[in-house]
């Protein structure tokens, strides 16, 4: 047996992300004892409608979450008991919700920081219902094999460490959670373990005292004794002590208290809990209780680390008169399924992974570009190009290489509102699409006709360099297999009104001691195509083309220069209108050819 | 538990209704000579000015001045600013008008598990102290607002007669109101006494303790909370104090001068008893310290920090129950970066650590702690099979 937790419970947990994680942690129990899980509802108006899901075992359950009490209890109509995780502002309401559902027999509020009034108000209102209010500020209840109510207990090698899987003799009361644990695991090893433990919270006026408690052990046959964990401040152990000098009770009553360092400190430092505090004339000192639980008869172990030895004495006790048998323990017991995570760690699952990088990794403290940490990049003076160099060609470019590829971003950042991706951003932004989007829509346009001839135009320099073409087998060859040279040719640029772009750039190379065999392939075709008709120039995708590809990067990414530059010019296009406020835009009717048939009518459908 | 000073104190009660005399609080002598323009009764009546700080005894440190005209008020405030007593500075002087009286009473409201108590003596100041049997109470439920019928018996049993009853009775009201509403836990007028320019009761000072937690339904608490020991924060104080309302979990740091056993558990609850032992096995307790509510590792580095910094230690004890919920590995984690911080400015010299905790992710928590051995500490870790307060017997073994 125990009290107030058993296989009958059915939870109702009022709260967000703590109360989920909290039914994370009663799974994980009930897993361990073989039961369904006990948790029905969610009670979280902002996530009302939706469902949290909660693993157990190795699959997920989905729980619902509502927005009231009664919502949760018509549809769950077995839910006898909540928890309330609800922040203090709001924790007196969410209780107080629950105390008034009929279907709700007891509350446990975990919120720390409640209000001393509303645990009050919460306490005697419980009581007039002749209900429980546990708490606040409880670490929870739990029932060893039937009801894990909060994470009382700890994470799931605990449950076991603890024997939680199966009844003891012991019965535990405590204020602090940390301690919960600690005597439960005390209970496990110097002794049988435990039937049911209580935290009450640390609070000044908790909604159930020990005696309540009590109470309730002393009706259960099942527990032997009842371990208390008390503190200096308020008169609930005295009040303990009272109950169980009053009347031989059949409960064995232990105790320890905490507070006696308080003696010899300076008057009124205070530690620990909000309850934790002396009366101005010295009642509620540890010494006091201390002494008032040795007078009721209770054993009282000089120290927190006598307890175990004590404990163990009362259970050789218990056995020896037969009131209990050694605990008989399951031939096996359920393992936790275990992260994939932690399986890998412990070399038990080999995976097959799903992408493979080379050249990046940023699960460190910063991160790695092909193995160099940004911020050392950044401090030994490396600039942007070279992180292009290292992402797109994972390799450490040169300085002089670095140059080049800046003037060419530098260069292919704009080229004003009128080219294809421009004004798609810009009819984009005017329609009040967002920033990516409208980039997105600009950055479409580049393709063969816009922007997207570098590649192509790297490609077959190369190929005419690479097979030591002439300049009149390279346009035969393109003329018969691919159509216009990539690279060549400019919609307005011609010989008279040259890109200067192009100028700078060849300018620039040329000036360097290194070799460029593309480029001077590219500027020899020009010759002959330019001579043939005046706008077949070498354009800046070709000349970007040609210089990239004597620098050594790969053809596929060439046009990652163009697109990566002209974003540049999209953001500030997008910008640009938001920050005139541009309005919607459409095309006037004169500037469309309206090419269409005329009106006529409709055939009658067959 | 919040104390709030006088002025503010007198401040709510006179919110609720009760007649408080004049008063300013003022940080310099020009600021009260300026105020002394602008306000009648500060020329008219006779003035009081106390040192403004949570202090005890201030008559006898001389932090109290009374039947001082406004000039000697301005002077008594240039003597006490800037006064250091202890750990504190005197940084405020109240200032308020001296109520010509003859009796004085008692009045006071204090919180019990069931509601509270409204207290009434028909005798006040230093007489109440020796006469505690004359006090007489009336128990409220919480809920439950004291009728005047009851109030007016109270005040019969606190032996007032005639017109007295019931004033006593509408005065105790007023405290009621003002404890119910400004979630007070203790109010306490002492002396209450009859102005005898119009008959009324006015409360003469003010011992005020608001629950700190209700703060968020009180906007208009715009006060700070006194310290509650004598003395005021220290700076190492106030930081981790600052961090601690930053944070998820909480971190607690008071130090206690002359100790040399420093203290870094977990819990709440376990502090106090690592606390107990130390003082039981006789050591000196450095500081109190506490983590618990799985802090975030940066937090608990701090107060690392701090405790390694504490002067004259010899053992710090990191103790700790089996935790429900906080990580050991990501705290222990920020504790260990501590350490590491405290050795490489050169503290920790002779120091021995002593460990025992359990909880989630503990033997890896653990391991992490016996490798600083390694890097040179003198570091004793201990798992859960060791009970929760052996390190501490270890530690302070002759």
């Amino acid at each position: 047996m125990s009290i107030l937790a058993n296989k009958d419970t059915r939870v109702v947990i009022q709260g967000g992300a703590a109360g989920v994680n909290a039914a994370r942690r009663m799974a994980e129990f009930c897993y361990l004892i073989k039961r369904p899980l006990n948790v029905e509802a969610f009670v979280y108006p902002p996530d009302a409608g939706k469902s949290n899901e909660v693993p157990y075992g190795s699959g997920l359950i989905a729980i619902p979450v509502y927005k009231t009490i009664a919502e949760a209890t018509k549809n769950h109509p077995t839910i006898n008991t909540s928890l309330v995780y609800i922040g203090a502002d709001r924790a007196m309401k969410g209780g107080m919700e629950a105390l008034d559902d009929t279907h709700i027999k007891v509350v446990t509020m975990i919120t720390e920081g409640v209000p001393e009034k509303d645990a009050k108000i919460l306490g005697a209102h419980a009581r007039k219902l002749g209900k429980v209010f546990n708490g606040p500020s409880s670490i929870g209840i739990v029932s060893a094999g039937s009801c894990r109510l909060g994470v009382i207990g700890g994470a799931f090698d605990n449950l076991v460490l603890s024997k939680l899987y199966r009844e003891g003799s012991f019965g535990v009361i405590t204020k602090s959670g940390g301690l919960s644990n600690e005597i439960i695991w005390i209970c496990s090893q110097f002794a049988d373990g435990i039937t049911t433990a209580i935290g009450i919270g640390g609070d000044a006026y908790p909604g159930t005292d020990y005696v309540s408690y009590l109470e309730m052990f002393e009706n259960d046959p099942q527990t032997k004794a009842v371990v208390i964990v008390g503190e200096m401040g308020g008169d609930l152990e005295e009040r303990a002590a009272e109950w169980y000098g009053a009347k031989k009770r059949r409960v064995k009553l232990m105790a320890v208290v905490s507070g006696f360092c308080q003696e010899s400190l300076p008057k009124g430092m205070k530690f620990g809990h909000a309850g934790a505090k002396e009366g101005l004339k010295g009642e509620g000192s540890a010494r006091s209780k201390s002494d008032a639980l040795k007078k009721s008869g209770a054993i009282v172990p000089p120290t927190f680390g006598a307890l175990g030895p004590a404990i163990k004495d009362v259970y050789q006790e218990l056995l020896k008169s037969g009131q209990v048998k050694e605990p008989v323990e399951p031939a096996s017991l359920p393992k936790l399924p275990k992260s994939i995570e932690a399986a890998m760690k412990a070399d038990e699952v080999m995976v097959t992974p799903l992408i493979r990088t080379t050249i990046s990794d940023d699960r460190g403290d910063e991160p790695c570009y092909d193995g160099y940490p940004a911020s050392e990049l950044i401090n030994k003076g490396y600039e942007i190009p070279h992180v292009v160099g290292l992402l797109w060609d994972k390799r450490l470019i040169s300085k002089q290489e670095a140059e080049i590829i800046k003037r060419i971003m530098m260069l292919s950042a704009d080229h004003g509102p009128c080219v294809s991706g421009a004004l798609g951003t810009i009819i984009a932004a005017c329609a009040g699409i967002g920033l990516s989007q409208s980039v997105a829509a600009g950055l479409i346009m580049i393709g063969p006709r816009f922007g997207g001839a570098v590649t192509d135009a790297g490609r077959f320099f190369k190929h005419a360099v690479d097979n030591k073409m002439t300049v009149d087998e390279f346009l035969t060859y393109m003329k018969k297999n691919h159509g216009p040279v990539p690279g060549i040719g400019h919609r307005v640029k011609s010989l008279r009104n040259p890109d200067k772009r192009v100028k700078e750039l060849v300018g620039y190379v040329k000036s360097l001691p290194i070799k460029t065999p593309c480029l001077d392939f590219a500027l020899q075709v020009e010759q002959v195509t330019a001579a043939k008709k005046d706008n077949l120039i070498l354009n800046v995708d070709g000349t970007m083309a040609a210089v990239l590809v004597d620098i050594g990067f790969p053809v596929d990414s060439l046009n990652g220069f163009f697109i990566l530059s002209r974003t540049i010019g999209l953001i500030g296009h997008w910008v640009d209108q938001k920050r005139q406020g541009s309005r919607l835009i459409r095309l006037f009717d004169y500037l469309v050819n309206y090419a269409a048939p005329k009106r006529r009518e409709v055939p009658p459908l067959k | 538990m919040a104390k709030v000073l006088e002025g503010p104190g007198m401040g709510l009660m006179k919110k609720w209704g009760i007649h408080v005399p004049h008063h300013a609080v003022v940080t310099s002598a020009d600021e009260l000579s300026k105020l002394g323009h602008a306000n009648d009764w500060m020329k008219q009546s006779q003035l009081v000015a106390k040192a403004h700080e949570a202090l005890g005894s201030r008559f006898k440190l001389g932090l109290v001045k009374v039947g001082l005209d406004l000039t000697g008020a301005v002077a008594a405030t240039k003597d006490m600013i800037g006064r250091q007593v202890g750990s504190i500075m005197v940084s405020q002087v109240i200032v308020s008008e001296m109520i010509a009286h003859k009796e004085e009473y008692y009045c006071a409201v204090k919180s019990t598990r069931e509601g509270s108590e409204i207290l009434v003596a028909n005798c006040g100041g230093i007489e109440v102290e020796s006469n505690w049997d004359r006090v007489k109470r009336l128990c409220l439920d919480v809920g439950q607002a004291p009728s005047h019928e009851a109030l007016e018996k109270l005040a019969k049993e606190a032996g007032f007669t005639g017109a007295l009853v019931k004033k006593i009775a509408d005065f105790a009201g007023k405290m009621f109101s003002c404890f119910d509403n400004e979630d007070a836990q203790y109010l306490e007028v002492n002396p209450v006494v009859t102005r005898q320019s119009d008959g009324e009761l006015v409360a003469l000072d003010a011992v005020t303790l608001l629950d700190g937690d209700a703060k968020f339904r009180h906007p208009d608490w715009n006060f700070a909370f006194a310290a509650e020991f004598g003395r005021a924060y220290s700076k190492q104080e106030e930081e981790v104090m600052a961090v601690d309302s930053k944070i998820k979990g909480s971190v607690k740091f008071i130090e206690i001068p002359g100790g040399d056993t420093a203290m870094l558990p977990a819990g709440g609850g376990a502090s106090v008893y690592y606390s107990d032992a130390v003082v039981a096995r006789g050591g000196k307790l450095a500081n109190y310290a506490e983590y618990s509510g799985d802090p975030p590792d940066w937090a608990v580095e701090v107060l690392t920090e701090k405790v390694c910094s504490l002067p004259g230690i010899k053992n710090i004890i990191v103790g700790g129950a089996i935790a429900n919920f906080t990580d050991v590995v990501k705290t222990f984690g920020g504790i260990i970066n501590g350490f590491r911080k405290a050795k490489a400015e050169g503290k920790l010299k002779g120091v021995k650590i002593w460990v025992r905790r359990g909880g989630p992710r503990e033997k890896e928590g653990l391991d992490a702690m016996r490798a600083l051995k390694d890097e040179g500490f003198d570091i004793n870790v201990f798992d859960r099979n060791t009970p929760l307060t052996d390190i501490v017997d270890k530690a302070l073994q002759k």
